[in-house]
């Protein structure tokens, strides 16, 4: 497996730059893809904010200055990525809505690539009601496993914030789920 | 403060984490789409057509005010203009004969045209004398005063 600094070595000479690049793409699409989707939650969107943000990567490697590491620069550009794309959504849809979240909750119910089961839906569900933030670091904390150091560069945030905003997301997740869990049950 | 383990319910741990999944060879072709892309964005970038494309709004720009001056400035430059100045020529020659109108009454005296109304002989014009006529103007005296002098 090539490493972050074979790859930026060989991004870095113009020959090599579109095979060291796919490289890249090869090392970091997955990963990338399952952080966008966890917060876009319906495959469609999910590719297309995916090809946005490599073709972003790809205009900004000149300005990569390797201060962070590649992978939390890549994560934050697509993190960025997906915030931008949710407001554009939600502007255009609020008219229509009563709640910003609806637009999540109707994303993940329509989305025909969702296999989970009902205490999994709740869970996206109690998830979407989150507000943005609490929502990018829920996922990332229980489903990526990231460290908090790793997020505190990748969101630019200090890790005392972060271990709160988990905590207070967990909270109103696990209220949510108290208050809706009786329709799975019964 | 916040640690996860004392604050994570039990219910986070009774599911599978990830119940997304993807369309079947999704991440095969991956690679090859978004190089696609980036060639695609490329091209776009460096085509011919963009000089034309990035004049696109500046020219229509221009168009829009020629438009505007041929429907809007020209005709009101051209026709009102025009007709600003005959009204105004027309009123003030409509103001000079009203200037002289008032002139001519004001010349009239009063014994003159009493004397005008009642008098049977319609030719008293004829019967003036001119040197009575300048002897008249040069003693430059107010109506009043003729008037006050034909009564003594």
């Amino acid at each position: 497996m090539t490493t972050d600094q074979q790859i930026l070595d060989s991004l870095k000479d113009t020959s090599t730059k579109e095979l060291a690049f796919r490289h890249l793409v090869a090392k970091y699409k997955e990963r990338l893809y399952w952080h966008i989707r966890k917060i876009l939650l319906n495959h469609d969107d999910t590719d297309d904010v995916l090809q946005n943000t490599f073709i972003k990567i790809w205009n900004g490697l000149d300005t990569f200055r390797a201060e962070s590491s590649l992978f939390t620069w890549l994560y934050r550009i697509a993190t960025n990525e997906s915030i931008t794309f949710l407001n554009q959504r939600k502007r255009r849809m609020m008219s229509g809505l009563t709640d910003e979240n609806e637009y999540l909750i109707g994303n993940l119910e329509s989305d025909t690539y969702f296999d989970g089961d009902e205490w999994q839906m709740l869970l996206q569900k109690a998830i979407a009601t989150l507000p943005d933030k609490q929502r990018i670091v829920f996922n990332m904390k229980y489903f990526d496993e990231i460290k908090y150091e790793e997020m505190s560069e990748i969101l630019e945030t200090s890790v005392g914030a972060l271990k709160a905003s988990y905590h207070h997301a967990v909270k109103k997740v696990e209220e949510y789920v108290k208050l809706h869990e009786s329709r799975i049950e019964s | 403060m916040y640690e996860e383990k004392n604050t994570e319910p039990d219910f986070l741990k009774r599911t599978e984490k990830n119940p997304f999944r993807t369309p079947d060879h999704y991440f095969e072709s991956l690679e090859d789409r978004v190089m696609a892309n980036i060639e695609y964005q490329t091209q776009k970038k460096s085509s011919p057509t963009k000089l034309f494309q990035l004049l696109k709004p500046a020219l229509g720009l221009v168009a829009s005010f020629a438009l505007v001056y041929l429907l809007v400035y020209y005709p009101i430059n051209t026709f009102l203009l025009k007709d600003t100045a005959l009204t105004s020529t027309d009123e003030s020659t409509t103001s000079s004969q009203i200037d002289a109108y008032t002139l001519n009454f004001s010349l009239v005296d009063e014994s003159t045209f009493i004397s005008t109304l009642f008098s049977d002989d319609t030719d008293q014009t004829a019967n003036i004398n001119p040197d009575e006529f300048l002897a008249y103007l040069s003693t430059g005296m107010s109506d009043v005063e003729i008037y006050s002098e034909i009564q003594n």
